[in-house]
């Protein structure tokens, strides 16, 4: 019998062999302990091969931490053994796939994986439990339908995605699809991008107004324009770059109003060598494109990227491509017929929410709606079948974790709707508040804080059952989920955002989730929301009842979620919700202890819990609360405009954390803020105590670099980053506090009598 | 025939009484007692929220067992990721009382059928499903039925003929009844 190499090498592309065999070497070079586990991690983050949870070797059980005892010691990377399942992330550029690429993503969901494929926000697919012996021939079976998995993570361009509804959008300017597909193209692999400190993500949009390609929040990213030069009208980009969500989301910028398209290729190159050059590399903090632009500045970062423009030898690829963009079209499988005859029952709810009539006359989108982003291997495959009969070659992957099959003549869409229903898809609700979003949190990310899918899925189930008796303005309202601050799930660009985090309750761990209000995920993730306080996990479902519901009843008009959470205003906001972030005694009512699908205690790490006698609540935490409630008065004046008073607040806020830490160690040291700082930055930062958990090291900079260089004027983008800094660094200090709780060496607490 | 990843899943025998979300605390409940012979447990996945879908998943180092709603019958799946040793006779009994043993630890929760189960090639390259590798399957399937089911009698038919489905053997027994099945079998 040939191997799936033998027998899939007359259908792979040569260089897709040569790379998977050189990734099949370095895994025996490892094996053998001839490649160094750095080297080795970051050789297979680009191929894909991701860690995952537990991967360390280590797990609590809801009442110790086991020692997974694999077979074997070998690593695949720093404290990751080598036999721990890993996860497969697949790019699908601009999320453009065929029949048979779904063929073989279900096959190898079955074979390699739990038979569930799960389709990410930056539309890839993601197989998780994967071994990582088997991830060549994965590869391999991947190659043979023209799927890379190269550059799927790591410190490289990313999956460049676009608006699923690009060449079929009534308000796009034109399609995108042939520009995305070709800058994935030129990128992959190109030496100039490999250099990078972080990770470059690129977006690009057909329009201004929706959302589908949220261009603002992104490494790189382009959204289509025209203009008339000599009576023709040409093709551009308005081009942005250092957008990013991540803890501290950053606006991008705009480079260039329109770039014409015969420049976007070279312009991308000269973007990436300057980000290789002068990004930064030691600290992984503060390495993503974005702080490079703040630290130049838009102006200077464009001077150089347009002084590197003119070194480069021209690249016959620049401008090859063009020539295929303007005879680029889908072809639909069926003639355009207007819908007609029978409709099943339920249709005419799906057809509401799940179906976009396309600019192609008698032509339309029809939104295949995953929950949490899962299909099984089984509906993967009936849906490529199903594409074959309606749609041919059209499906895309959508950055909300859905599958849409686009142009479906509209005659077919109620046999399509039963053909759905019969697969258990034809769920409706598609873009709705029921279509939750949310990254894999505690499930299988080993930054995972909190359950975010296991609250996506309370969510749902809560919503789906009255979706269509809900007040229309609630209905389309967006709700994004992430784990931990680090924005998998998007919150930051939702109307109702949540990051899990952690507080400790009488010696007990309780998963919390901060709430995070009145993001925009229109107009290219046209705002950020902020912080207004953190919930416990179990209370969230009431914080979105309370919210909406007030919303309904108290808006003005027309008024949208943003200016309404923004006329109400946070202080009254976090008013309302103040008597869910209370945790009841863990005698009362243990279910706040647990996450949600999960019967464990909750726990945030692998040390055991300290025992307790009562209700201890230490110096610390108080000094902790008071910097949250300065944050969150910086959060006020933030929102009337005052922005020198909020960049005020959230110093002192950070200054304050700092001074809990510090006091833990040196109770009678002074607290003006040169001392606090120098203290501070000895005892915890130098030493690393802080950054051993929640990498807490990278918010300390956040102080360090407030209190070094205080700003020279006041504006509304630095007041709001300073504002988002503190919230985080004050999150690393309570991380950071919990854990010197745990080892018994955070020495000062009064007992708080009535305390609840 | 050099198949290593096998699977089989034993149907529940009164499915209505299948409560998938007790399954995730029963599972968790392996884990901290590590309550399965030769296996690595690791981790409990919910897939509720999918129609016809894992169901609940107990992830293991060697093999995951899930209480599986495929085709909305659910059942106990085990699939097998790491190599056993012997021969692919070996394999399959290995493989067998592996999800014989998960059944067993639930007795009292739910009864599983014997008179009918399905057992699958978890490979395309070794076992397409075509009649070729079904035919090089049966004897092997037939073998290591009688290894641990003693000398019962089975009919033994491919469960789908569509190629791109995995290659899946029905196995009924020739006189159906309904086993509450014992420790014998692990």
């Amino acid at each position: 019998m040939p191997t799936w190499k033998e027998k899939l090498s007359i259908t792979m592309e040569p260089q897709l062999v040569e790379e998977i065999d050189a990734f099949e070497s370095q895994i025996a070079l490892r094996r053998s302990g001839k490649l160094d586990e750095k080297i080795f991690a970051e050789t297979r983050l680009r191929r894909g091969v991701y860690g995952q949870r537990y991967d360390n070797g280590h797990r609590n059980d809801g009442v110790r931490t086991q020692e997974l005892n694999f077979s074997s010691d070998l690593t695949k990377g720093p404290d990751t053994l080598w036999d721990a399942p890993g996860m497969q992330r697949i790019k699908i550029p601009f999320g453009g796939v065929t029949p048979d690429q779904m063929d073989t993503l279900a096959d190898l969901a079955e074979e390699y994986s739990d038979s569930v494929l799960h389709v990410t926000t930056r539309q890839d697919f993601q197989l998780h439990y994967v071994h990582i012996d088997d991830t060549p021939n994965l590869m391999r079976r991947l190659a043979a339908v023209g799927i890379t998995t190269r550059e799927a993570c790591g410190n490289s361009v990313r999956n460049v995605t676009a608006c699923p509804l690009a060449g079929v959008c009534h308000g796009e300017v034109f399609d995108v699809t042939p520009y995305a597909r070709a800058t994935a193209k030129f990128l992959l692999g190109h030496p100039d991008a490999q250099g990078f400190g972080r990770k470059f993500k690129i977006a690009f949009s057909g329009c201004r107004e929706r959302a589908c390609g949220l261009v603002n929040m992104h490494d790189m990213g382009g959204i289509a324009v025209t203009r008339t030069e000599n009576g023709m009208e040409k093709r551009g980009f308005e081009l942005y770059v250092g957008g990013g969500l991540g803890a501290v989301p950053h606006d991008a910028k705009l480079f260039e109003p329109f770039l014409p398209e015969e420049e976007l290729l070279p312009t991308a190159q000269a973007v990436a060598r300057v980000f290789a050059r002068l990004g930064e590399k030691k600290n992984r903090a503060a390495a993503r494109i974005k702080f490079l632009v703040a630290k130049l500045g838009i102006e200077e970062f464009r001077r150089l990227v347009l002084e590197e423009r003119k070194t480069m030898v021209p690249d016959p690829r620049w401008t090859g491509y063009l020539p295929e963009v303007a005879e680029f079209k889908e072809n639909p499988l069926k003639e355009p017929v207007p819908l007609n005859g029978q409709r099943p029952e339920g249709f005419e709810k799906w057809y509401s929410t799940n179906v976009y009539r396309q600019k192609q006359a008698g032509y339309a989108v029809a939104t295949i709606t995953l929950p949490l982003g899962d299909l099984t291997s089984s509906q993967m495959r009936q849906l490529a079948d199903l594409a074959r009969s309606f749609t041919g070659d059209n499906v895309r992957t959508t950055v909300e974790q859905n599958i849409v099959l686009r142009w479906v003549s509209e005659a077919d869409l109620p046999e399509l709707y039963r053909e759905l229903v019969r697969m258990g898809l034809g769920e409706p609700g598609a873009g709705t508040i029921v279509d939750v979003t949310a990254c894999p949190g505690t499930d299988t990310c080993k930054l995972g804080i909190a359950s975010s899918r296991g609250l996506a899925a309370e969510i749902r189930t809560r919503l789906a059952a009255k979706l269509f008796t809900l007040d229309e303005a609630v209905k389309n309202l967006h709700i994004k989920i992430s784990g931990c601050f680090n924005s998998c799930g998007q919150h930051h660009i939702s109307d109702l955002g949540f990051y899990g985090t952690s507080r400790t309750i009488g010696n007990r761990k309780v998963p919390h989730f901060q709430v995070v209000l009145g993001g925009k995920w229109e107009d290219n993730a046209g705002a950020y929301g902020l912080a207004i306080g953190t919930v416990p996990s179990k209370s969230i479902p009431e914080v979105i009842e309370r919210i909406t519901g007030r919303y309904v009843r108290d808006r003005n008009g027309n008024e949208t979620f943003q200016e309404f959470i923004k006329r109400i205003g946070k202080q009254e906001l976090r008013g309302m919700l103040e008597n869910l972030m209370q945790v009841p005694a863990y005698e009362k009512d243990r279910s706040f202890y647990s996450d949600w699908g999960d019967p464990r205690e909750f726990t945030i790490g692998d040390l055991g819990m300290g025992e307790c006698a009562g209700e201890v609540v230490s110096a610390a935490q108080f000094d902790l609360a008071d910097a949250e409630r300065l944050v969150f008065e910086g959060q006020l004046h933030l929102d009337s405009g005052d922005y020198a008073q909020a960049d005020a607040l959230a110093y002192r806020a950070m200054i304050q954390a700092a001074l809990s830490l510090v006091k833990t160690q040196f109770q009678s040291v002074r607290n003006d803020s040169d001392t606090v700082v120098s203290e501070f930055r000895a005892r915890f930062y130098d030493t690393n105590i802080l950054g051993d958990r929640y990498a807490g090291n990278k918010f300390a900079q956040y102080l360090f670099r407030r209190h070094d260089s205080p700003p020279h004027e006041h504006t509304l983008d630095h007041a709001r980053r300073i504002v988002e800094e503190a919230q985080l660094f004050i999150e690393a200090v309570y991380a950071c506090h919990d854990s010197l709780t745990e080892r018994g060496s955070a020495p000062i607490s009064i007992k708080a009598v009535g305390k609840p | 025939m050099e198949v290593q990843r096998f699977g089989v899943k034993f149907f529940v025998a009164d499915p209505p009484s299948v409560r998938l979300h007790d399954f995730i605390q029963i599972f968790h409940g392996w884990i901290q007692k590590q309550t399965v012979e030769n296996h690595l447990l690791i981790d409990v996945h919910n897939y509720s929220h999918i129609h016809n879908g894992p169901g609940i998943l107990l992830v293991a180092h060697e093999g995951n067992f899930s209480m599986d709603m495929a085709d909305g019958l659910p059942g106990l799946l085990y699939c097998r990721k790491t190599p056993t040793t012997g021969t692919p006779v070996d394999h399959l009994e290995t493989i067998l009382k592996s999800a014989l043993q998960a059944c067993n630890l639930l007795e009292g929760e739910v009864r599983f059928r014997m008179d009918d189960f399905l057992l699958l090639a978890n490979d395309r390259l070794n076992a397409p499903n075509d009649d070729e590798c079904f035919s090089q399957l049966k004897p092997i399937v037939s073998d290591a039925l009688e290894r641990v089911f003693g000398h019962t009698k089975y009919t033994l038919t491919r469960h789908s003929e569509n190629p791109k489905e995995r290659l899946v053997v029905r196995v009924e027994q020739n006189q159906p009844r309904i086993t509450p099945i014992t420790r014998t079998f692990a």
